[in-house]
């Protein structure tokens, strides 16, 4: 079996001397659209944090593309392919196109043009607002922004904290719905989600319990087990 | 009389810009409050002196000196305490007793090494003869020190807004943890920002003689009550609102000087005051961008 492009094992960590992390995993492989699921306060945030270098393991490993990263700064996990969208997202006393630059930042600057260009095709709301502040965006086009920014980076992993967060039910609509535009294509997704609509996107889902992974499977497996149906979706 | 109270506070106002635009940026780039800013200037001050005093040099020569071996100064200094400082959980109370120690420190080595006297610098060293503008007469000292003001203050603005590193700066200011999200190397970023702002405050000390009429070692606490209230009233952690503070700053403290002399030397603190009762956020607070 192929090795995943990002993978985390044995994660343990927390603040302080509060351990929130014990033992936590997670897998993404090429191209694959990864949803890490868990309530407030599960820990997927801190997993994430982990995965980017922004809050140091304590114990376990982090490999990107067979390298183990667990020990790199931030910086260089992004110059590496890794990049990140935060629940905020965005500078918001910045521009629009300063926000995508500074996504772009270790990209060199032809690419970043074109690429620049590109993704105001995607996202035309933003297209026609380059000099406007982040800050006066609605809570939509910030999370469009933070997507756009984040692609600037050219990554090959794009790890997403909460991007629901915030947003109305027809704004999350329209956020999966760009995110599905880059199933498939070369560019692996780890959302870190509690909204059960971004199961569409997922070809795997993993769940975090109490700073442990409970579940691993698809879609389909973790519809077929009642107890974490009703635990997520909370059907009876 | 009004007319050359208001163009002498637009010379001081670009001047005490300077003064506190370093200050500013550290504050906003770092969230932490440099004491010893003022001691910084004084250090700058007293540069200028024997540079001009031992080898002739002339200020903007020394201005340019100062300015480089300052920033190299700041970036070993940022290391060596700022990342330590910003780990603690109230790293703005700490930042204040450190460097009110460093400040201390400062002042007491200078005064050591080149006792209490005050020092100072001929005015013609800047240009003969008194500057003609709208009918009056200013000293050509303080227009020069203004014009250098200008051309710092100017200089920051195509930093933090024409440059890839300025405009990491500014996401900096935004937003650490973003930034840090981000992948910006925000320790190199506000390494550089604090090197600029003490090489800012020896810009500014440079031209302290010249501008206040002499210097001490013991200037420092009357440079940072002045520079917080230039700060204050432009709006903390944004440095181009410290030109506004500046200027309200140098025009109430000239208006003063002409109308209220004895007064005058209040006006730092009533400045703050009522900045702080009335308007805390600062004259551009919330209305401009941060950054």
């Amino acid at each position: 079996m192929a090795e995943p492009l990002l993978s985390a094992s044995g994660i343990e960590t927390g603040y302080g001397k509060v351990q929130v992390l014990w033992g936590a995993g997670i897998e993404v492989a090429e191209r694959q659209s990864v949803v890490l699921l868990g309530a407030n306060g599960a820990g997927k945030t801190t997993l994430l944090k982990v995965l980017l270098g922004l809050l140091p393991a304590w114990g376990g490993t982090v490999r990107l593309a067979g390298e183990d990263i667990t020990a790199l700064r931030t910086d260089h996990r992004v110059r590496r392919g890794l990049s990140y969208m935060s629940e905020i997202g965005v500078f918001t006393g910045l521009s629009i196109a300063e926000n995508i630059r500074i996504g772009g930042q270790f990209v060199d600057s032809a690419t970043l043009r074109r690429r620049t260009e590109e993704l105001f095709e995607i996202f035309p709301d933003l297209a026609g607002r380059r000099s406007t502040l982040a800050g006066a965006l609605s809570g939509g086009q910030r999370k469009m922004l933070g997507i756009a920014k984040a692609l600037a980076a050219g990554p090959r992993v794009l790890v997403m904290d909460e991007p629901s967060a915030g947003l109305s039910p027809l704004f999350v609509s329209q956020v999966i719905a760009v995110l599905g535009k880059f199933r498939g294509t070369g560019l692996s997704l780890l959302i870190a989600e509690q909204n059960v609509a971004f199961l569409d996107l997922a070809d795997r889902v993993f769940t975090l319990e109490g700073g442990r992974v409970g579940f691993s499977g698809t879609v389909e497996e973790l519809n077929a087990d009642d107890a974490l149906h009703r635990a997520y979706f909370g059907l009876a | 009389m009004l007319i050359g109270a208001v163009l002498s506070g637009l010379i001081f106002g670009l001047y005490f810009t300077l003064v506190g635009l370093g200050l500013n940026l550290v504050f906003g780039v770092m969230r932490i409050v440099n004491l010893a800013h003022g001691d910084f200037l004084m250090l700058g001050a007293f540069a200028a002196f024997w540079a001009f005093h031992l080898f002739g040099l002339h200020p903007l020569v020394a201005a340019a000196a100062v300015l480089v071996v300052f920033v190299v100064i700041g970036l070993p200094l940022y290391y060596l305490v700022v990342p330590r400082l910003q780990q603690a959980r109230d790293a703005e109370m700490l930042s204040i007793i450190l460097f009110f120690g460093l400040a201390q420190m400062i002042e007491a080595a200078t005064t050591i090494a080149f006792g209490t006297s005050e020092r100072s610098i001929p005015g013609r060293v800047l240009g003969t003869g008194p500057v003609m503008l709208l009918g009056q007469r200013l000293p050509s000292a303080w227009v020069f020190g203004a014009a250098v003001s200008a051309v710092a203050v100017a200089g920051v603005y195509l930093y933090l807004y024409q440059t890839r590193l300025g405009r990491l700066t500014r996401a900096v200011m935004v937003s650490r943890d973003e930034a840090l999200a981000t992948g910006i190397d925000v320790h190199r970023v506000s390494a550089i920002a604090f090197g600029i702002g003490i090489g800012l405050a020896g810009i500014a000390g440079v031209f302290a003689p010249f501008m206040l009429g002499s210097v001490t070692p013991a200037i420092g606490p009357e440079i940072n009550v002045a520079a917080f209230a230039v700060i204050v009233v432009g709006t903390l952690g944004n440095p181009l609102g410290t030109v506004l503070g500046g200027i309200v700053y140098g025009v109430s403290l000239m208006l003063m000087q002409t109308y209220l002399s004895s007064w005058a030397n209040l006006l730092p603190n009533l400045l703050l005051i009522a900045v702080l009762l009335t308007r805390p956020e600062g004259l551009l607070g919330r209305k401009v961008r941060r950054a």
